[in-house]
């Protein structure tokens, strides 16, 4: 077969699961959405419904197209999607889309700094404790760990805020920047502190047990011994062999690991009221906002799904067993 | 001649690669095995043996060719269905690596008494724990072995429960899928002894997969050669080790040590040219009894 | 001929028998962890007998007093004595926590059963939606459905959690079936004829559950967490009915007037519990038992 051809047919078939996912994913969350015992006007004109008049409902339900089965509404929904148009979100009576895009940016700020560090910091944790294995800073990292994991996000931010900020009055607790100053980074980073430290300490402690945990296996392994009787360095081979080995396995144990982040990053968002889509979330769960709702789930959903392509590529890319199947049709097989 | 309890005709089996690449692991195999017979098949890492054992015993579908097991079709649907507990009861299997044959967290006592609490047999010597330790016995083990798990007993021991297993439904058939290919030689030469010790008292005829050309010769009755999925030839032990016909067999034959420093040297190996040989052509009685690919 | 004779090529030589030496490096068992969660636990089951007050009176008189010798641990800003809310409240809380793992249990179970002994293709369907699934952070998940189903009590909580929480032990289950059914005693036992339940229960469940039982408790802990942040959000469990998470609901009203104690003590009760949860679990994971490191 043509190598060239086989790799468009990789990344097609990758494309296609991709589509595939997303469209069930959105399918799912499109009935879930539906499924509201409320009266569903309720999210479209909210208190307002009240005063409707039985008429005046129906003739909302008709325009709205609420009358019809589920599947057409949702081919409706659909072929506005793709054209880009989500709908309207009831609270800010503005464009989903556009709504979203004007707090994407905050998120994606707190959320990107926040995953590269975690992604450094569990490495970098890992190797600590795998290099000084059973010592006493392995051991407390551990502890310390353990410790951490079991503190929920929501506390973990309202403590900080009580020590930064109520009794030491260091930094301010909410928001992305003080009133009238929108345009200072100082201010604004001054902001971004506690959250990215919420997220921070919550966050590389169990990835970083995995790395140690991995490396530690790796370190029994033959190859070890072989380079350790060629005289290579214990750094050497740490760093050369080991670490390269589990490369894979961390790329992929990240890509599962941004959900996790992406909701650590929501709720940090939500008790600092820091305008990002958590908050958003948050406020559209609080003023019965569905479409909004459904809309954050099906983006935060792509996301997820695309990061973990992105993983599962990397891995197949650099895993030499993988790469070896396609070599595979050399050998003498028959055709079935 | 007696009456083949095993008849397998032109078995062919493949396994799937990808989509579109399949291997094809047994080619168009027939031989058959008489009551109270033990058939060797010997062969190369690949060449397709324990993939034969797994179709006989009907753990991978059948593809192609037939599988009559006395008198049962085991390829064919109904007959099978009508048959399945005979065909389960009479026909047992065992492998070669005994740790993972024997579930880790089960005693002794319930792996052997597992294919009776299966069929709901009533045990012979009163209650289920009686006829476990009488079996375990049987392969010469005492009953203090009942209540152990087997990460608490060696290979030979695990290896004699699993025959004691097997054993214990009375098969007309077992299957012995290289039983001793994980076992160091001295505790080999107790399970062939305990092989030939069951057929005397049994009568249970066995298909006996091996690498070890020297055991086969000394327990088996007959013996297949297997080459790339290809039953090459098939002949009485003594008529193959003294007569081989096909070139991989001599190629084989030539490959046994021979326990005398003074022979051994002077031993000669044929070498078989595997890379331009492909296997073809038919299996025809060259002499009576013994069989040639070619 | 005696048995003896019988066997004397047969049988095998009488082995000196050598003690097996108990070196596995385990956990040590988590004493001090068990007796914590156990006695939270009765605590709570008797909270009626343990608390000073009723937690759902709202005492105007006395609201938002620091911690003093009428009110052990205070009141919170509606005069509610937190010291009667703790031990009522963390019945709530570990009700939810049980039953909402219980229920994802269930699920995960007898869908990873499934997709392991299914064929190939319908596998990959199965799995590919749990992946789905997943690609929802859960609590994104809760949110959208309780958002939905409206206002929340005890019940629905658990059953939004748990019907939320099950992919992760689904997938390990699939993938310890999928393994296992290619195990030689699993052929071995189908080929005597062993039928689905028969491996299912003889075979199977006993293998998988020690390597889940780790993700199950990890799923009460999940369950709490999950319970007491939604709570706290205000979107879980209402202030009227009393659980760790409603109990810091408060949390911003008193954030203004500095009462550090209707934050700090649920926070530290919950984190005590979540605690114990987590080292238990960790006893429970398979204890890895590794050699000398070569490096």
């Amino acid at each position: 077969m043509n190598y060239k051809k086989s790799k468009l047919l990789y990344y097609g078939s990758k494309l296609l699961i991709f589509i595939v996912s997303v469209f069930v994913l959105s399918l799912l969350v499109f009935y879930v959405s539906r499924l509201a015992p409320g009266d569903p006007l309720l999210s479209y004109y909210g208190e307002r419904v009240e005063k409707m008049s039985v008429e005046e409902k129906n003739i909302a339900r008709e325009k709205l197209g609420l009358n019809e089965p589920i599947y057409i509404q949702y081919g409706k929904w659909l072929k506005g999607a793709v054209q880009g148009d989500f709908g309207i979100s009831y609270k800010y009576k503005q464009d989903v889309l556009e709504v979203i895009s004007q707090r994407a940016l905050n998120t994606l700020i707190l959320g990107g700094i926040g995953y590269i560090l975690i992604f450094l910091g569990a490495l970098a944790l890992g190797i600590i404790c795998a290099w000084n294995e059973d010592k006493w800073i392995d051991k407390l990292l551990c502890k310390l760990g353990t410790f951490s994991c079991c503190i929920p996000e929501f506390w973990y931010s309202l403590l900080l805020i009580l020590i930064f900020c109520v009794s030491l009055r260091w930094l301010p607790s909410s928001g992305a920047y003080s009133i009238g100053k929108s345009g200072d980074i100082g201010d604004r980073i001054l902001h971004l502190i506690l959250p990215m430290a919420v997220v921070l300490l919550n966050h590389p402690w169990y990835y970083g047990y995995m790395v140690r945990n991995k490396l530690l296996d790796e370190t029994r392994a033959d190859y070890v011994l072989l380079g350790k009787s060629k005289g290579q360095s214990k750094a050497k081979i740490m760093f050369a062999h080991c670490l390269r080995n589990i490369m894979p396995s961390y790329i992929s144990l990240m890509a599962i690991s941004v959900p996790h982040v992406i909701g650590g990053t929501y709720i940090a968002e939500t008790v600092f009221a820091y305008p990002g889509l958590g908050t958003l979330s948050y406020e559209s769960a609080k003023f019965a906002d569905y479409n909004m709702l459904m809309v954050l789930c099906i983006m935060t959903g792509i996301v997820v799904i695309f990061f973990n392509m992105i993983g599962q590529i990397i891995n197949e890319r650099i895993d030499p067993r993988i790469r070896g199947m396609e070599s595979l049709e050399g050998l003498e097989v028959s055709e079935s | 001649m007696a009456v083949s309890l095993l008849k397998v005709e032109n078995l062919s089996h493949s396994f799937k690669l990808t989509k579109k690449l399949s291997i094809m692991a047994v080619k168009n195999v027939s031989f058959d095995i008489r009551h109270g017979e033990i058939l060797g098949l010997v062969g190369e890492s690949g060449s397709g043996k324990s993939t034969i054992a797994r179709c006989v015993m009907n753990i991978y579908k059948n593809q192609a060719g037939r599988i009559i097991f006395d008198g049962i079709d085991c390829t064919d649907k109904a007959e099978f269905k009508a048959g399945k507990k005979k065909l389960q009861r009479e026909r047992q299997l065992i492998f070669q690596d005994n740790a993972s044959s024997l579930n880790q967290r089960m005693k002794v006592c319930d792996i052997i008494a597992e294919p009776m609490r299966i069929h709901h047999i009533k045990p012979k010597h009163g209650t289920y724990l009686d006829e476990a330790a009488f079996q375990l016995k049987y392969v010469g083990m005492d009953e203090s072995y009942l209540n152990k798990y087997p990460s608490e007993l060696s290979g030979g021991q695990r290896q004699r429960v699993a025959i004691a297993r097997a054993v214990s439904m009375e098969p007309k058939l077992l299957v012995a899928d290289e039983p001793i290919a994980s076992l160091d030689v001295s505790i080999q030469a107790q399970i062939i002894n305990l092989f030939k010790h069951l057929r005397a008292e049994h009568g249970f005829s066995i298909l006996f997969i091996a690498h070890d050309l020297s055991m086969v010769r000394y327990l088996c009755d007959r013996v297949g050669v297997m080459y790339r999925g290809n039953l090459v030839e098939l002949a009485a032990t003594e008529e193959l080790y003294l007569n081989p016909l096909h070139p991989y067999t001599k190629a084989l034959m030539s490959a046994i040590p021979i326990p005398d420093p003074i022979l051994e040297k002077s031993r000669k190996r044929i070498d078989f040219d595997n890379i331009s040989y492909s296997p073809s052509g038919k299996f025809t009685e060259v002499l009576p009894g013994h069989f040639v690919l070619n | 001929m005696s048995d003896n004779e019988l066997f004397s090529i047969v049988g095998i030589r009488e082995n000196e028998k050598t003690a097996v030496s108990e070196n596995k490096r385990k956990e040590s068992f988590p004493i001090i962890s068990v007796i914590v969660l156990s006695v939270l636990c009765l605590l709570c089951l008797f909270a009626g007998l343990i608390s000073t007050k009723d937690p759902s009176y709202l005492d105007l008189l006395n609201y938002n007093k620091p911690p003093n010798s009428e009110f052990l641990f205070g009141t919170d800003t509606l005069g509610r004595d937190i010291f009667s809310c703790i031990w009522h409240g963390g019945r709530i809380s570990i009700f939810i926590g049980f039953f909402a793992t219980a229920i994802s249990t269930f699920i995960a179970i007898v869908y990873g059963s499934i997709s392991g002994m299914a064929p190939k293709w319908l596998d990959g369907i199965l799995m590919r939606f749990t992946e789905i699934l997943l690609s929802v952070p859960e609590l994104l998940l809760i949110i959208f459905i309780q958002a939905i189903l409206g206002p929340a009590n005890v019940l629905s909580i658990s059953v939004v959690i748990g019907l939320t929480s099950w992919c992760g032990i689904a997938k390990v289950v699939r993938t310890e079936v999928r393994q296992l059914r290619e195990a030689e005693y699993v052929l071995a036992s189908r080929s005597m004829g062993g039928g689905f339940f028969h491996l299912m229960s003889q075979h199977l469940a006993p293998n998988f559950v020690s390597s889940i039982m780790f993700m199950v408790v990890m799923n009460i802990r999940g369950a709490i967490v999950a319970e007491s942040t939604l709570s706290f959000m205000g979107m879980g469990l209402p202030l009227n009915i009393v659980s760790w998470g409603s109990m810091l609901s408060l949390a911003e009203k008193a954030l203004m007037t500095k009462s550090w104690w209707i934050i700090l003590i649920p926070g530290a009760f919950l984190v005590c519990l979540l605690m114990c949860v987590t080292n238990i679990g960790n006893y429970l994971r398979k204890s890895v038992n590794r050699g000398e490191s070569y490096l």
